[in-house]
């Protein structure tokens, strides 16, 4: 999909108006930010709002997530047993010191 | 005249003076001949400089920003009632418990900058690059399938490997210079990023000062609401209206020209008043009736 970021106000009245006129183009609307559908037609839209608003408008490209491609089972698994920890308190780099778990630091050197 | 203290005509009601071509008139109230276009006469004490050399010219004090919803009374005019009821309330120097969040939130707008960027080109220079490698890759495995026939066939093998070697060599420099337009758009678009998040913060000063400003014109519309029906209930030739906002725009605008603190002339091209000068006491501002 194409994610559609407006950051003046006046990019954000234009972006409301195209998505609000294509629905049928637009996957998802949040205050000032959109989901084009990852068509021809949709990057027209996102063309025609950077054409007008020039860096006032954002647009990136996103892509399905899926976690069994992504990222190796351990970060999968850090994720299911820190959500099921007892003590709720605990921070995650504490609760994986001392477990077979991913510490924090090295899974933000890692890239997916 | 039926208004008082700052509702009604005060001795302080400049006098202006109104140049049509050769002749010049003089006074508080002044009165033109029909032919004379209102909006020319509007311009010309909007923007005096602009209008000295023509038919029309007007000396009178620089008009406020109320001028902009009430200088020009005229059948068929528009008036965002609330807007100007707001700015009639700042001309007479109202103030609101918002004033000082108002102006500290434009100060920090005026302090903060964003330059403007594009990538643009950027962007191209690393599709090209890309597009141009994945040629030159499909260029090496033909010509590789090339060499391979003419070993097996007996083709001019040294000439095949050369144009071999010369696609290599090529496209090798491409992916060096491919590698280099990505490094080189990596730099750029951190610096887009940082630009985006001064946008960031431009756009929430923004939306603040907009919300500030409608508390406020809510809070001087809300200091002036009684005069204001009262104006509208004894402005001549008014159609009663329940809500007073629902007035029509002459009458709306005659009410807010009146609670108004204005010195620059009203151009008055409606007959709600039988004179100029009954308009100028009405309105405790200089007018040019057409």
């Amino acid at each position: 999909m194409l994610l559609v970021i407006a950051y003046t106000r006046a990019a954000r009245t234009s972006l409301r108006n195209v998505a609000r006129a294509h629905e049928d183009s637009v996957v998802r609307r949040f205050g000032r930010v959109a989901l084009f559908e990852a068509t021809e037609f949709g990057a027209f839209q996102a063309l025609r709002l950077r054409e007008k608003h020039g860096e006032a408008i954002q647009v990136e490209r996103t892509r399905p997530f899926n976690e069994f491609e992504a990222v190796r089972p351990a970060v999968r698994e850090a994720a299911r047993t820190y959500e099921d920890r007892e003590t709720a308190a605990v921070p995650y780099d504490r609760f994986a010191d001392g477990r077979d778990l991913p510490p924090p630091e090295a899974m933000k050197g890692v890239e997916l | 005249m039926t208004g008082t203290g700052v509702d009604g005509a005060g001795a302080n009601v400049p006098t202006i003076s109104v140049r049509i071509g050769d002749a010049v008139r003089c006074g508080r109230a002044v009165t033109v001949a029909v032919d004379v276009d209102p909006a020319a006469l509007v311009e010309a004490v909007r923007s005096p400089d602009a209008a000295a050399d023509g038919r029309v010219a007007v000396d009178a004090p620089a008009p406020g920003p109320v001028h902009e919803h009430v200088g020009h009374v005229r059948p068929g005019m528009g008036l965002r009632t609330r807007t100007a009821l707001a700015r009639a309330a700042r001309s007479r120097g109202l103030e609101t418990p918002h004033d000082d969040a108002l102006a500290s939130v434009r100060d920090r707008l005026a302090a903060t900058s964003v330059e403007e960027g594009d990538i643009t080109s950027r962007r191209r220079a690393v599709a090209e690059a890309a597009t141009e490698t994945e040629r030159l890759r499909e260029r090496v495995a033909t010509v590789r399938g090339k060499l391979q026939a003419a070993r097996e066939h007996g083709g001019d093998a040294a000439a095949v490997s050369e144009e071999l070697a010369s696609a290599v060599r090529q496209l090798s420099e491409t992916e060096t210079d491919s590698l280099a337009a990505r490094q080189r758009f990596e730099r750029v678009r951190e610096h887009a990023r940082e630009r985006r998040d001064r946008r960031e913060r431009v756009r929430k000063l923004e939306d603040k000062l907009a919300n500030l400003e409608r508390d406020a014109r809510a809070h001087l519309v809300e200091q002036l609401a009684d005069r204001y029906a009262d104006a509208v209930a004894d402005a001549p030739g008014a159609e009663q209206v329940a809500d007073p906002f629902d007035a029509d725009p002459v009458t709306a605008a005659l009410a807010i020209g009146r609670l108004a603190s204005l010195s620059a002339p009203v151009v008055l091209a409606c007959d709600r008043f039988a004179s100029a000068a009954a308009a100028s006491r009405w309105l405790g501002a200089p007018v040019v009736r057409v």
